[in-house]
């Protein structure tokens, strides 16, 4: 739009800036403030009640280091990650192929494979006890017929994996639909003549369609990345991090140090140091991912 | 479309197809299910998973959804839940919707992108990381346990999202009929609350459900800021996982109550869901 005078440009400007001013302002409140405030809380002594009575130079952070609770909860948070989201994205893209392929009835599916999207991850892990638990669980049953019998609840390795089967489960619709919308985008006559040409489904899919849909599902990844070391809710509701600390990804271990222990100068320079690391894994992913595409 | 595809498939790849089809339908449907039929069950009922069959093997009942409903613990998270997630989707489109046409709008003296990307980059951080901060904050203000403390905090971070998607969804209004108003003699606000705001109106209801699911499924926050009055229901859940173990019955109501809202929601706006998950970088 072109301002005709003076007077237009100027109320033009006056309504971008108050139209665009609330949300900004908003977000530097409550983002900067609370990152500054918590770098000023990891070089602090914090006493409950008290407040902040000293400041103790790297001490929190040293702690930190040292502590075998915080490597492991970053352990197991890459672990859990680092299944879940290949897995997601392998899935996730299947079932995104045998729809556009001309399935018949594809809407119900369709509807079908997106329900679990936005399920409550407090409510799933809590319904996964009741799924993978030995006494009358239905998993546990399940395969108690095949004679297997695996400890999904009662070891760290077990409730692990019962909580990455169960976020496979929430997130591999995120990344269906993404790669439902990349598939849809693609030419059908770049299918019809790759069919014509290929002797089965898997070549078209491995050879034709992968290769069109990486861009998408790489943007799919990497949100699910963002979001996989967030968790919190699925794996605390279906273990609260037991048995012992076996399964306390950094948030639950975080959470705890923090709420239940009231350690806020230790908590606060955890937090640091996490934020840190997952903003050089989430840059390093988006540069690689960059330079791939270009 | 993809006629071709399917009618040159072989009749085995269309065998192979349905099976994954119905192997991916069976591995999606069975935890619903799941909790549908133990949420019938008596307690007792529910130690042998092989009875899943209501009359025949076990006789179904409404005990469990009694329980659950005549808990007023349960009803008041319940209804924590509605108005916090409620008040947060409001509150998030009213600042957030201006933004979004601002940015998609307008020249600024730096690129809109770039906004819209400093907007989306404060999702990367785990939520975690400013517990401390937040919690402390709550203290000072007053707002520990109370719906306004969540929903301020709840707003903060489905912002950013709510800025990006929208900037995206005006971007594909027409500027040829906001151009059409001006010259009719509309001024800027008219253009976008009586043109711009009703011709997004389907992006605008996506983007408020997806905030409001957001909202409504957050669980860390409200653990710790709230401890009864605002205790929203994945606060609760998670205490009376704690306190009182897990009943089959009791978690299964309370599971099917957790989730129905947003996944219901969740059915009515499938055409723009990729494009809002995404944040605008998937057309879908």
């Amino acid at each position: 739009m072109e301002p005709a005078n003076k007077a237009q440009r100027n109320s033009e400007r006056l309504f971008k800036y108050a139209m665009l001013g609330p949300a900004v302002l908003w977000v530097i409140a409550f983002t900067f403030f609370p990152i500054f405030s918590a770098l000023n809380y990891s070089f602090s002594n914090y006493v409950l009640g008290r407040g902040i009575t000293s400041y103790v130079g790297f001490k929190n952070y040293l702690l930190a280091l040292g502590d075998a609770g915080f490597w492991h909860s970053l352990l197991i948070t890459l672990v859990y990650v680092g299944i879940a989201v290949p897995l997601e994205v392998c899935i996730g893209f299947v079932f995104a192929w045998i729809i556009t392929v001309g399935l018949p009835g594809k809407g119900l599916f369709r509807s079908i494979l997106t329900a679990p999207l936005f399920t409550m991850e407090v409510a799933i892990g809590y319904l996964g006890v009741t799924l993978f638990t030995s006494e009358g669980g239905l998993v546990s049953a399940l395969l108690n017929l095949v004679h297997i019998q695996i400890p999904w609840m009662s070891t760290g390795e077990g409730g692990l994996a019962a909580a990455i089967l169960l976020d496979v489960w929430q997130w591999t619709p995120f990344v269906f639909l993404m790669a439902l919308a990349a598939l849809g985008s693609i030419p059908d006559e770049i299918y019809d003549a790759a069919m014509l040409e290929a002797s089965s489904h898997w070549q078209v899919l491995r050879h034709v369609a992968l290769p069109l849909a990486w861009p998408v599902l790489t943007v799919a990844i990497l949100l699910r990345l963002i979001e996989g070391l967030k968790s919190f809710g699925l794996p605390f509701a279906l273990t609260s991090g037991g048995p012992g600390t076996s399964t306390q990804l950094f948030s639950i271990m975080n959470y705890l140090v923090t709420i239940q222990f009231f350690d806020f100068g230790r908590g606060s320079a955890m937090g640091i140091l996490y934020l840190v690391m997952v903003s050089v894994i989430i840059t390093v992913f988006f540069q690689q991912m960059r330079k791939r595409i270009d | 479309m993809d006629n071709l595809l399917w009618i040159h498939s072989k009749r085995s790849g269309k065998i192979g197809i349905f099976l994954v089809a119905l192997l991916a339908a069976t591995w999606v449907l069975v935890p619903f299910l799941w909790a549908i039929i133990n949420s019938f069950k008596t307690l007792e009922a529910t130690f042998s998973a092989g009875s899943i069959i209501p009359f025949l093997n076990f006789q179904p009942t409404l005990d469990s959804w009694k329980e659950v409903l005549d808990d007023p613990q349960s009803i008041n998270s319940l209804i924590s839940s509605a108005l916090v997630a409620a008040g947060t989707t409001v509150l998030v489109l009213i600042l957030g919707t201006p933004a979004a046409y601002s940015l998609a709008r307008f020249e600024f003296p730096w690129q809109s992108k770039d906004i819209a990307l400093w907007f989306l980059s404060q999702r990367v951080m785990p939520p975690v990381v400013v517990l401390v901060p937040f919690y402390i904050l709550m203290v000072q203000l007053r707002l520990i346990d109370t719906w306004s403390g969540l929903i301020l905090l709840y707003s903060t971070f489905n912002l950013a999202f709510c800025v990006v998607i929208m900037r995206d969804i005006f971007r594909d209004v027409s500027k040829e009929v906001e151009e059409a108003a001006r010259i009719e003699g509309a001024n800027l606000w008219q253009i976008f609350w009586m043109i711009a705001l009703p011709l997004s109106l389907d992006g605008l209801i996506v983007t408020g459900i997806i905030v409001f699911a957001f909202s409504w499924n957050e669980a860390l926050f409200s653990s710790a800021l709230t401890s009864q009055h605002a205790s929203t229901l994945p606060a609760y859940i998670l205490a009376s996982r704690s306190t009182r173990g897990v009943n089959f019955n009791v978690a299964a109501v309370n599971t099917i109550i957790a989730i129905a809202p947003p996944v219901i929601m969740s059915f009515f706006v499938q055409r723009y869901l990729a494009r809002g998950l995404s944040f605008g970088a998937v057309k879908g």
